[in-house]
């Protein structure tokens, strides 16, 4: 039992870190000014994509023949923690969720296409699960897919579908047989091409980011951009889920919202004299977040270790993921409580805190407790797979 | 990093988990109750044949020699079978400290006793409305052949069976570490209920003689020993505490899957069976800050702001775990011939001793603001 980083890890981290600088441009950080592009997709973000495919950056953890490093879930996990500290768009859930599944169960040639793309950093993929009648029930989803002769026919309507106004691929899961004894059991994964005809988009604004509501009318696709069995779909977005809450709940990005705002309490003055820092209750709320921040480094590192050992725990995963979502928001209230008036100024207007990071990240945070798999459900399991306690009703 | 625990830290704990679970049949926790000093001293005895007394105790002085980390594992199965023995105060406050800080007087004269179950010494370190033993009100003055001690401390366990009881004064600018023996003139011993229904004392010491020989450390080397201690102590708390909630959410988990209304299992009420997997999630995040607190003690790692980390999370989650358990049983949680009121006892003393969480993130605080304002420059 020795819960820090190795010196190697510690050098990993550095490396990254400080190679995420040169990603994050001045030309990007313009970019992103624009809400459009806050996410990514914009001329500059392509670029630095494409260079950390160049570099070698992108897909760490693929298996050697993909072109991988089969870098160790804790190393992976340190990557993953820096860039998202860093504040690039970095489409993880292209990287590290959907191709290592496209790259086991697609056909050679899409293969090449999808998986080679991705490593180049050329390729982004958005996630097609969410319509409008099926969120956490996820397996009533009732978009078709039809057989016809050596394509398949597909329509109908996705919502949510996330950087799907700039990606290259949509990964659909639609409906292949609806009288399945059990309705996930219907389902069947795909690889829509945005530019392919029958494909649109209407934006969705919500109270952080841009997303999609995608329609697929009337979608001719070649069987080749299926992916993995019909009517086997089920098992590759469940396999998925547990990779993306990963990547959605690390240390690094609440971290450095929380030094940030030591820094900038204790650079302050208070109205009454001394610094912000020197108040009591800012004191406590400061102290708060940091105890519930060791816990998100810890349970971080333990699932990052613990996928090294062997198959994640599914009380532990879903454990992780309703601690952290759910004390997400409470830092993100604490530390703005700290900076009171001055954290509700927006990115770009004078007098910005922290340049209105903790503004924004409240505005997102929302999602995140019903996101990547809701809480209530996370308790089920948790309940059921931890405690032994019988389903719900 | 590494959360790998070690083949013979397991197997020490699993051994412990077994003797443990043999001793404390509710009779046997009954009978205990009864006894004027809250104490098993055939499961003592038994542990010290296993060799679980001398686990933090170096084999040269009878101990087994595995470590710290290893003594919180027994701590954590004390508290899971709420089993009445001294296992904080003796092994971890007084014995841990004497082997660190000792040197080979004290080591030689104390740990063998210790291990074998022969001897008891116990710890007094706290006094009212200080749980620091580093700034100990007590007094000590110097004079010839050792100290005179005076002061007052608080809930001490064992205070009347114990051979000696690891104290703290000072002596002007100076910190003295002692071993009081309660038997000597100018100690008095009076009787303190506390939380748990056990009996401890408040140890009034006028002008106690302490003889050179019983004199620990002087000076800085005696803060460092009570700063050791301190932690010490509230991270062997919080793995108490561990055990302690984890088995009061598993008897939740297990009643309310069995108990029924409404014509169905209450756990099958979402509102029931989250209460219990929020416990779920509130023990597992005490685990890691706990381990991650008692590793870096074990392997002397400067430990202070994860202990105080760790302590804060021991205070919240023994309060919500507890709380939780009484809710969801209904009647039977709070009746005395049902297991679950010694958890929510143990960890309700657990949560106010060696500094609540309030407190400490007070500290905590303060912590923060010293580090960020001297960054600040
Ligand atoms: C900004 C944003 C981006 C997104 N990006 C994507 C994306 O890229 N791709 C994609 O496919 N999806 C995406 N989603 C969709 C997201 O996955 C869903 O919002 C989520 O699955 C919840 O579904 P829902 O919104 O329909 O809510 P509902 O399922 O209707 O849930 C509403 C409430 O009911 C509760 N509830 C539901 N079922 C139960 C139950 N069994 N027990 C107790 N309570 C229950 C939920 O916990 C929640 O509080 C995104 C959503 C947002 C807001």
């Amino acid at each position: 039992m020795n819960i820090e980083l190795t010196t190697q890890q510690k050098a990993l981290q550095m490396e990254v870190r400080e190679y995420m600088k040169t990603v994050m441009t001045p030309e990007l950080l313009e970019e992103m000014k624009i809400p459009e592009f806050k996410e990514g997709g914009g001329p500059e973000f392509r670029k630095q994509y494409a260079r950390m495919g160049a570099d070698g950056w992108i897909g760490l953890s693929w298996s050697k023949d993909l072109g991988g490093k089969e870098l160790s879930h804790v190393e992976q996990y340190i990557f993953t923690d820096e860039v998202v500290r860093s504040g690039f768009a970095y489409p993880f859930l292209t990287t590290e969720a959907v191709t290592p599944v496209i790259a086991a169960n697609a056909n050679a040639e899409v293969r090449e296409e999808v998986v080679g793309g991705v490593k180049q950093g050329k390729v982004t993929i958005a996630i097609g699960y969410s319509e409008p009648n099926a969120g956490t029930d996820l397996a009533s989803l009732t978009t078709r897919a039809e057989r016809d002769g050596d394509d398949w026919i597909i329509n109908g309507q996705k919502m949510w579908t996330s950087l799907g106004n700039f990606a290259d691929y949509v990964w659909l899961a639609a409906r292949t047989d609806p009288d399945a004894s059990k309705k996930h059991k219907g389902l069947t994964m795909f690889l829509v091409p945005t530019n392919i005809e029958g494909f649109s988009l209407t934006p969705v604004h919500t109270l952080g980011v841009r997303t999609n509501a995608t329609y697929y009318s009337d979608i001719r696709l070649p069987d080749k951009y299926r992916v993995g069995e019909v009517n086997g779909g089920w098992k590759l977005i469940t396999g998925q889920l547990n990779i993306e809450r990963l990547s959605l709940f690390t240390h690094g990005q609440v971290a450095s919202l929380y030094e940030g705002v030591c820094e900038w309490a204790a650079a302050t003055d208070a109205p009454k004299g001394g610094k912000i820092i020197e108040q009591p209750w800012v004191q406590h709320n400061l102290a708060k977040v940091k105890a519930g921040l060791e816990v998100v480094k810890l349970i971080c590192w333990k699932q990052a270790w613990a996928m090294d050992q062997g198959p994640l725990d599914m009380a532990d995963a879903s454990v992780a993921k309703v601690y952290s979502s759910e004390f997400f928001v409470e830092l993100y209230r604490m530390l703005l409580e700290v900076m009171g008036q001055a954290g509700t100024i927006a990115t770009h207007s004078p007098g910005a805190v922290l340049k209105g990071k903790l503004e924004f990240r409240w505005r997102v945070g929302a999602v995140l407790t019903f996101g990547g798999g809701t809480n209530e459900v996370q308790r089920d399991i948790i309940a059921m797979a931890g405690l032994w306690m019988p389903r719900t009703r | 990093m590494d959360f790998t625990i070690s083949e013979e830290v397991k197997s020490a704990q699993q051994l412990a988990q077994k003797i443990l679970g043999d001793f404390t049949e509710v009779d046997k926790l009954k009978a205990i109750e009864q006894q004027e000093e809250r104490m098993d001293t055939a499961l003592w005895q038994a542990l010290a044949e296993a060799g679980l007394l001398g686990l933090d105790i170096p084999e040269g002085n009878g101990g087994t020699g595995l470590g710290f980390y290893s003594l919180t594992t027994l701590c954590e199965e004390v508290g899971r079978t709420v089993a009445p023995v001294p296992v904080i105060p003796v092994l971890v406050s007084a014995a841990g400290t004497l082997k660190r800080f000792g040197g080979s007087a004290h080591n030689e004269k104390w740990l063998g006793g210790i291990a074998s179950g022969s001897t008891l010494v116990t710890a007094g370190l706290e006094e009212y409305n200080n749980d620091d033993p580093t700034a100990p009100a007590s007094t000590a003055q110097k004079m010839d052949g050792g100290y005179s001690i005076s002061g007052t401390k608080i809930c001490v366990s064992l205070a009347k069976s114990a051979a000696r009881i690891l104290v703290s004064a000072r002596a002007g600018d100076d910190l003295v570490v002692a071993l009081v023996d309660p038997r000597a003139a100018g100690v008095t011993l009076n009787a303190q209920r506390v939380t748990t229904g056990e009996t401890r004392h408040e140890l009034v010491m006028d002008k106690v003689q302490v003889p050179t020989a019983d004199i620990v450390a002087v000076g800085r080397e005696a803060v460092a020993a009570m700063e050791w201690a301190l932690q010490a102590t509230r991270t062997a708390l919080a793995a108490m505490a561990v055990g302690v909630c984890d088995k009061m959410m598993r008897i939740t988990g297990s009643y309310t899957s069995e108990r029924e209304q409404f014509g169905r299992a209450i756990a099958t009420f979402q509102a029931v069976s989250h209460r219990v997997a929020d416990c779920y999630i509130d023990v597992e995040c005490l685990r890691l800050v706990t381990q991650q607190a008692a590793s870096l003690i074990d392997q002397g790692r400067p430990a202070e702001e994860a202990v105080k980390m760790a302590k804060i999370w021991c205070g919240d989650v023994t309060h919500r775990v507890s709380q939780a358990s009484q809710h969801c049983h209904g009647g039977t949680g709070v009746d005395r011939d049902y297991v679950l009121f010694r958890y929510c006892e143990l960890a309700r003393q657990i949560e106010l001793t060696a500094g609540s969480s309030a407190q400490l993130v007070g500290e905590l605080g303060q912590d923060i603001c010293a580090d960020y304002l001297a960054k600040a420059g």
